[in-house]
């Protein structure tokens, strides 16, 4: 019997972590059972491998149909780097159409007497900063998570669409070549048939 | 083994994008050993090569659902062994697997004709799960981690569908090839 604590399958099977099948392979020399059954499982392994695979009967290829290619909606969706260029370029174009059409600003109300005009200024930049800020964010992450969830909605529908009219070519090619094998056994069935006659005479 | 597997990433990102041509030499890389399997199995050549063509069809219409491209090889082997169960389901509702004895008969021999035939009778002695679990290891080479992912069962129930069939197949294999080769 080899000793449990070894085990010969794995180590045949290369599935040991190095170091362990060295400390087996080590063993393997001292000790007669488990040579034995190392042996024995090398014979196994060697008389299975040695069976040869077989080459397939035909070559499997898939055309280069137009049927199988994504449309360009479809690669285009199917793309995030594209998707996220093209959801910032349509911020950026918001942006700048707003702020091109905006209403012209009322004329400056002169400040009071006694108020610093450059620092009323320096305050209200400083407000619209921080607001701005805090609200670009969550406005451009909104528009990017709509776009996208958008985009899937699309992405599923045309694949199923894409999915059921693969399916349907499919069962119409087999129905073609049914029908042309049906054909082609009557005819080989009239030329026996002639050629039987013909034979015959 | 490293630089082989980068292209079949590749490819596979490609085929992705719709790339026909990729996908085709992705095919001409796996179809003969996708076949193999689904041959030791079905045991017929034509269900087998029909099946192959099934199998290639249906991973190229769910490789976007392929969430890691490093566990292809699991995946593709997925796809064939349902195939492969759902057609013997259908012509073997036992569910048991054919014999092998008329797989290889026109193949030409490279060992004595007794080996060969014996390495066919030994395999198919096997019970359908001991004989698929030697032809994911043996044949294709594939850790135990992605024969439980093929196989949808745990890497302790893999071991002991083939640690078993070692085993059995040990009993009958180990003396003739030893005789072969004295």
């Amino acid at each position: 019997m080899p000793c449990p604590e070894f085990d010969w399958k794995a180590y045949v099977l290369e599935e040991l972590p190095a170091a362990d099948a060295a400390r087996a392979g080590e063993h393997a020399l001292h000790c007669p059972a488990c040579a034995e059954e190392l042996e024995r499982l090398r014979l196994t392994h060697a008389a299975l491998v040695a069976v040869p695979d077989e080459e397939p009967p035909r070559r499997i290829s898939f055309v280069s149909d137009k049927v199988f290619e994504p449309r360009w909606w479809q690669r285009f969706l199917a793309s995030g780097p594209q998707l996220g260029f093209a959801s910032a370029a349509m911020l950026s174009i918001a942006l700048l159409v707003n702020a091109f059409t905006r209403p012209a600003a009322a004329p400056p109300v002169p400040a009071p007497a006694g108020v610093d005009e450059a620092r009323v200024a320096a305050l209200v930049n400083q407000r619209l900063d921080a607001e701005l800020s805090r609200r670009l964010p969550a406005a451009v992450n909104a528009a990017l998570q709509q776009s996208a969830t958008h985009s899937d909605r699309q992405v599923k529908l045309a694949l199923a669409d894409f999915e059921k009219k693969l399916e349907f070519e499919r069962r119409a090619d087999l129905v073609a070549v049914e029908e042309n094998f049906r054909l082609l056994r009557e005819r080989l069935t009239r030329v026996y048939v002639a050629s039987n006659t013909v034979g015959g005479e | 083994m490293i630089f082989r597997e980068v292209e079949d990433r590749d490819l596979i990102v490609k085929a992705r994008k719709g790339s026909v041509d990729a996908y085709n030499v992705l095919v001409s890389r796996w179809e003969k050993r996708v076949f193999n399997y689904l041959l030791k199995l079905v045991g017929d050549r034509e269900d087998a090569l029909d099946l192959t063509q099934e199998v290639f069809l249906k991973a190229y219409q769910n490789l976007r659902k392929l969430e890691d491209v490093s566990r292809f090889t699991a995946w593709l082997f997925r796809i064939a062994h349902n195939e492969a169960y759902s057609l013997l389901r259908k012509v073997r509702p036992d569910g048991e697997l054919p014999e092998q004895s008329d797989v290889r008969g026109n193949t030409p021999h490279l060992l004595p004709a007794e080996l060969n035939l014996a390495v066919e009778r030994a395999l198919s002695a096997l019970t359908a799960d001991q004989r698929e679990a030697v032809v994911l290891k043996v044949y294709q080479g594939l850790k135990f981690e992605e024969m439980a992912d093929v196989l949808g069962c745990p890497v302790s129930t893999v071991k002991s569908r083939l640690y078993t069939a070692l085993d059995n197949l040990k009993d009958v294999l180990a003396p003739i090839r030893r005789d072969a080769r004295s």
